[in-house]
């Protein structure tokens, strides 16, 4: 279970107003974000063609935290708060953290694809507040004493049924909805209810319930996909099974061979000024960036604008695996990982100065 | 008014153009001889030439604003007289910079722009300009590099002119003097705009420059009645050939009389010597106006002027080095002409010439165009489909003046033959010829312009059923000349000048119930075309990859066609096509799996009158031209000249 730093869990409870909420939700829209690059960078270090299987389990659970980052927003944005997207402190560094001092020792970084990095990050990050145990390799529940991503959510959801009027104050104009995602899964958040069934989306998606590994779409949550991986067989119904469930499915192929070696956490300043490879590192970090800057601009009163970020992210995934395929200089036997930094636009004197 | 016009800035730096070059070659379109390998990188025109994975990205790198030119015609580059100096020229925010593409493998000479959005920002993102460039192809080709053009692979550049439409001003636009300057002359909310590149890298290079080229752009006012794809300016065409190239090709310039001025772009012909625009050139350049007509062709033979021949305007104070052309953009502004230079300007060539070691003597390196007369087309790449009907604006003037009640000539290009396999490089399949059916087009043969100068060519598509076999529709050229008029030899430095190129697509009937093997062909030749899609992406000769990316597959096909990520990124299927696989999308039926499209020989022409005249028709001087001119730019047959000796006389 990843444990939060209790200190926002207990400002979630002590607040008095929705103002107070808006950092916090802005937290929440940063947990959300941060997770994205990683898995992004495992799911686009495999050989172009290859583990369809694991690829497409790794892209529905990224998918959603696409999703969980954009309900994040809606609801700061239906409190009457501002989500802020496009600035060098919403990115995390990584290998690093994540927000909100989850997972304490827990560091998260930019890596290939692994067994061991589902093991060890991927369902650390996912990791319910009572894992439901279908096998000796899942970890017993820690010590229930600790603040986690759900407890944050839940306490969230508490105050805003507290504190919020029925009709949410927000602008109903700067609730963002897209064609991609099921109308029954991101809707405008105009109403308290729909806030807390929001969050509840979030929660579940991520986690399962206590009782199952399954949320109210009948998907598998987060953690227990992930485990499927590690595993290498799909979960899937056992009435003998203690739990009704057991890792006794298709066997889930993966052939180490097929990743490429991208180095871990690669910065763009580990490759030579002016080199081919710096460009494409540095294309790469202006994409992701732009990309922010035009997130920014739709989570604040363009949600239309959606449409045209879709086009940088396609364009940050074509850089992400031409640079798996390109070899590292200096670093032998590694090629290059995309390095998600924010980059920020220079005047010619900035440059000059 | 033009890009050349005042108030005006310049910015220079880079550009990226990721083209992909699997669909350079013809014969990469023919579903049934495609291998593998076409997939891979080759030098020259071997497997997937230079660049198979390109993306056909276009955008703006590195790109500063770097001077301003005021209503008075004097230039500053100090940021403290205007804070706009010094400031970011990128893309768009948030969204895709744009496309570069080709219109067609049969016709790669008018390489296109597409949704790309052009800023300029503080330092702090904060917005001070935006708009959108019109789509416009790329023109006057010229050689740029008179050496060192075997580091970056292309010594050629090319002059993109357009406009920004639905411009925006930033909040922060009024503290620029120049900016409200600009935003009070122009009209209609565009701007007019130039894009001269050179210097573009097709090789892996030490410098990492691969994909980049140098661009010298400029901003200026825009004037209602006036083209919008390029600037109605006056043509001065280089007629001095070194080793068989031609420098100086094609500058633009204005004379405005009130004030007494002439201002050039040299930007898009000035002679470099690396592919960063370092200036190396030693020769004395001046300008002058010739006091009696000047009709020389382009020739490596002198025409020597006398200085009794000449009104002298002034010296060209350029520099050497790399800073002079990526400062000014190569524009010169000649201020308080004299009288006589003004009265001579008025109905006389313009010059560029050459110090000679004869005192009063000069060589002419380039002339006016003959009688000062300027005919072009406006929008002069055309996509069009069965029964569509497009307006081409055609603009005429005479020493800057439009020209009124003038005849205009427009004419087919005769049908190209059929190039068999064997004549090929590398020999993979017959390459059909163009042009044919000539049915396929209908227009009238002669227009005439109105008080502006403009005359409107109305352009209609007729019905024509796979004429190219295994490419789409046809590549028809319409050329166009005044009435009675010889076009001037030395238009056009590197392939002519006064073309239309126009890709008609096959008449295609949207199926009621689409099934796979209805656009089978299409996203079969499209996942040989574009490796980076098919490898990265989806297979799109899968029709279950298809059904499972659907929905951003409908995004992408469903988009406006000036969408920077519309599909396909060529632009190159008919309304009709697109529309059925779009119906496919929204109903996927996979019907029986049909064998692998059956070999297909090219029809030589279907209409018999025209099978005689492909089988025995050489090209055409202007076709030959063409030809040669597609091979040294798309990459296939390199040269590049090394000359150190460049206008010494």
């Amino acid at each position: 279970m990843l444990k939060i730093s209790p200190k926002f869990v207990n400002s979630i409870i002590n607040a008095e107003s929705l103002e107070e909420l808006f950092p916090l939700l802005q937290n929440a829209i940063e947990l959300e974000h941060a997770t994205i690059p990683p898995y992004l960078t495992a799911l686009f270090s495999f050989k172009p063609n290859t583990e369809a299987e694991i690829r497409k389990v790794i892209h529905s659970i990224v998918i959603e935290e696409m999703l969980h980052m954009t309900i994040a927003a809606n609801i700061l944005n239906a409190l009457g708060g501002k989500p802020d997207i496009s600035n060098p402190n919403f990115v995390p560094n990584y290998p690093t953290h994540l927000p909100m001092g989850i997972g304490e020792g827990l560091i998260v970084g930019i890596e290939k694809y692994s067994p061991e990095l589902v093991k060890n990050v991927f369902m650390e990050i996912e990791e319910p507040e009572n894992p439901i145990v279908y096998e000796k390799t899942a970890k017993k529940s820690a010590l229930p004493t600790f603040r986690t991503i759900g407890e944050f959510y839940m306490a969230l959801q508490k105050k805003i049924d507290e504190l919020a009027p029925e009709k949410l104050p927000g602008d109903p104009a700067r609730q963002v909805t897209s064609s991609f995602f099921d109308s029954n899964l991101l809707y405008p958040i105009l109403t308290k209810h729909d806030a807390m069934s929001a969050i509840n989306i979030i929660v579940e998606q991520g986690e399962g319930t206590t009782t199952s590994p399954i949320d109210e779409e009948g998907e598998l949550a987060h953690y227990y996909r992930f485990q499927e991986l590690y595993v290498g067989k799909e979960l899937v119904k056992n009435p003998t099974a203690p739990n009704g469930y057991s890792f006794s499915g298709p066997v889930i192929p993966f052939h180490p061979n097929n990743v490429q070696p991208i180095f871990p956490n690669t910065k763009a300043n580990m490759l030579p000024e002016g080199s081919e490879e710096r460009r494409q590192v540095d294309i790469f970090n202006n994409s992701y960036s732009d990309l922010l800057n035009g997130l920014h601009r739709t989570f604040n009163g363009e949600p239309e604008y959606l449409n045209n970020t879709i086009g940088v992210m396609f364009d940050l995934r074509l850089t992400s695996q031409k640079l798996a395929e390109m070899p590292f200089p200096g670093k032998k036997g590694y090629t290059i990982g995309p390095s998600y930094e924010f980059t920020k636009t220079l005047s010619e004197h900035e440059i000059l100065s | 008014m033009s890009y050349l016009n005042v108030p005006r800035l310049t910015f220079s730096g880079d550009f990226i153009s990721d083209v992909s070059t699997v669909n350079n070659d013809p014969q990469h379109y023919n579903n049934s001889s495609f291998e593998p390998s076409f997939q891979q990188f080759g030098k020259g025109s071997q497997n997937g030439w230079w660049n198979p994975e390109g993306g056909a990205t276009f955008g703006f790198q590195n790109c500063f604003v770097k001077r301003i030119t005021g209503e008075d015609g004097t230039s500053t580059s100090d940021p403290l007289l205007d804070g706009i100096i010094g400031q970011v020229v990128c893309g768009a925010e948030g969204r895709n910079s744009g496309k570069m593409v080709d219109l067609d493998p049969q016709q790669q000479m008018v390489s296109q722009l597409w949704g790309v959005t052009f800023r300029i920002l503080t330092a702090k993102n904060e917005l001070l300009l935006e708009g959108k460039i019109e789509p416009t192809g790329f023109r006057d080709l010229q050689m740029r590099q008179q050496s060192g053009g075997r580091v970056n692979g292309q010594p050629l550049g090319g002059s993109w002119t357009s406009v920004l439409e639905d411009v925006v001003w930033g909040d922060l636009a009024v503290n620029s003097p120049f900016l409200l300057a600009l935003k009070n002359k122009t009209q209609g909310n565009k701007l007019s705009i130039n894009l001269n590149g050179f210097g573009y890298y097709y090789s892996h290079a030490e410098d990492g420059r691969f994909s980049l080229g140098r661009v010298l752009g400029s901003l200026g006012p825009w004037f209602f009645n006036e083209p919008q794809l390029f600037a109605p300016t006056r043509r001065l065409y280089g007629i001095l050939s070194n080793g068989g190239s031609i420098f100086f090709g094609t500058s633009n310039f204005l004379f405005d009389k009130n004030n007494a001025r002439l201002s050039i772009d040299m930007g898009s012909s000035f002679p470099v010597s690396n592919s960063i625009g370092n200036v190396s050139l030693t020769t004395n350049l001046y300008l002058a106006v010739s006091k009696k007509a000047i009709n020389a062709p382009s020739s490596p033979n002198s025409v020597i002027v006398a200085s009794t021949d000449i009104v002298l305007i002034g010296k060209i104070e350029y520099q050497n080095g790399t800073d002079w052309l990526n400062k000014t953009s190569a524009i010169l502004d000649f201020n308080n002409l004299t009288a006589e230079a003004v009265a001579a300007l008025e109905n006389n060539q313009l010059l560029l010439l050459g110090g000679s070691s004869q005192a009063n003597q000069y060589v002419v390196i380039a002339r006016e165009a003959i009688n000062g007369l300027v005919v072009r087309a406006d929008n002069f790449v055309q996509r069009l489909d069965t029964n569509q009907t497009n307006e081409v604006r055609f603009y005429a003037y005479q020493f800057g003046k439009p020209l009124q009640n003038a005849s205009l000539d427009i004419t087919l290009e005769p049908a190209t033959p059929v190039s068999p396999k064997n004549e090929n490089t590398p020999p993979i399949c017959d390459i059909p010829g163009n042009n044919y059916p000539a049915a396929g087009l209908s227009f009238d043969a002669n227009i005439s312009t109105d008080e502006n100068g403009l005359a409107i060519l109305k352009l209609t598509g007729n019905r024509i059923d796979s004429p190219r076999d295994y490419m789409d529709g046809q590549i028809y050229t319409l050329d166009y000349q005044l009435s009675g008029v010889t076009p001037d030899p030395a238009s056009g430095s590197m392939m002519p000048d006064a073309f239309i190129a126009i890709h008609l697509r096959d008449y295609f009937e949207i199926p009621e119930k689409p099934v796979w093997s209805d656009i089978k062909d299409i996203m079969v030749q499209f996942a040989h075309l574009y490796p980076i899609m098919s490898k990265f992406f989806i297979d799109f000769s899968d029709p279950n990859a298809m059904i499972a990316k659907k929905e951003i597959l409908t995004f992408a096909f469903d988009r406006d066609i000036k969408d920077p990520i519309y599909m396909p990124v060529t632009r190159d299927l008919s309304e009709n096509k697109r529309l059925t696989i779009l119906k496919w999308l929204e109903n996927p039926i996979i019907d029986e799996q049909v064998a692998v499209t059956k070999q297909k020989t090219i029809a030589k022409v279907n209409v018999v009158e025209e099978i005689a005249l492909t089988e025995t028709i050489t090209l055409t001087n202007n076709q030959e031209r063409l030809k040669n001119a597609v091979r040294a730019k798309n990459g296939s047959n390199f040269s590049s000249p090394e000359i150190t000796n460049l206008f010494e006389f």
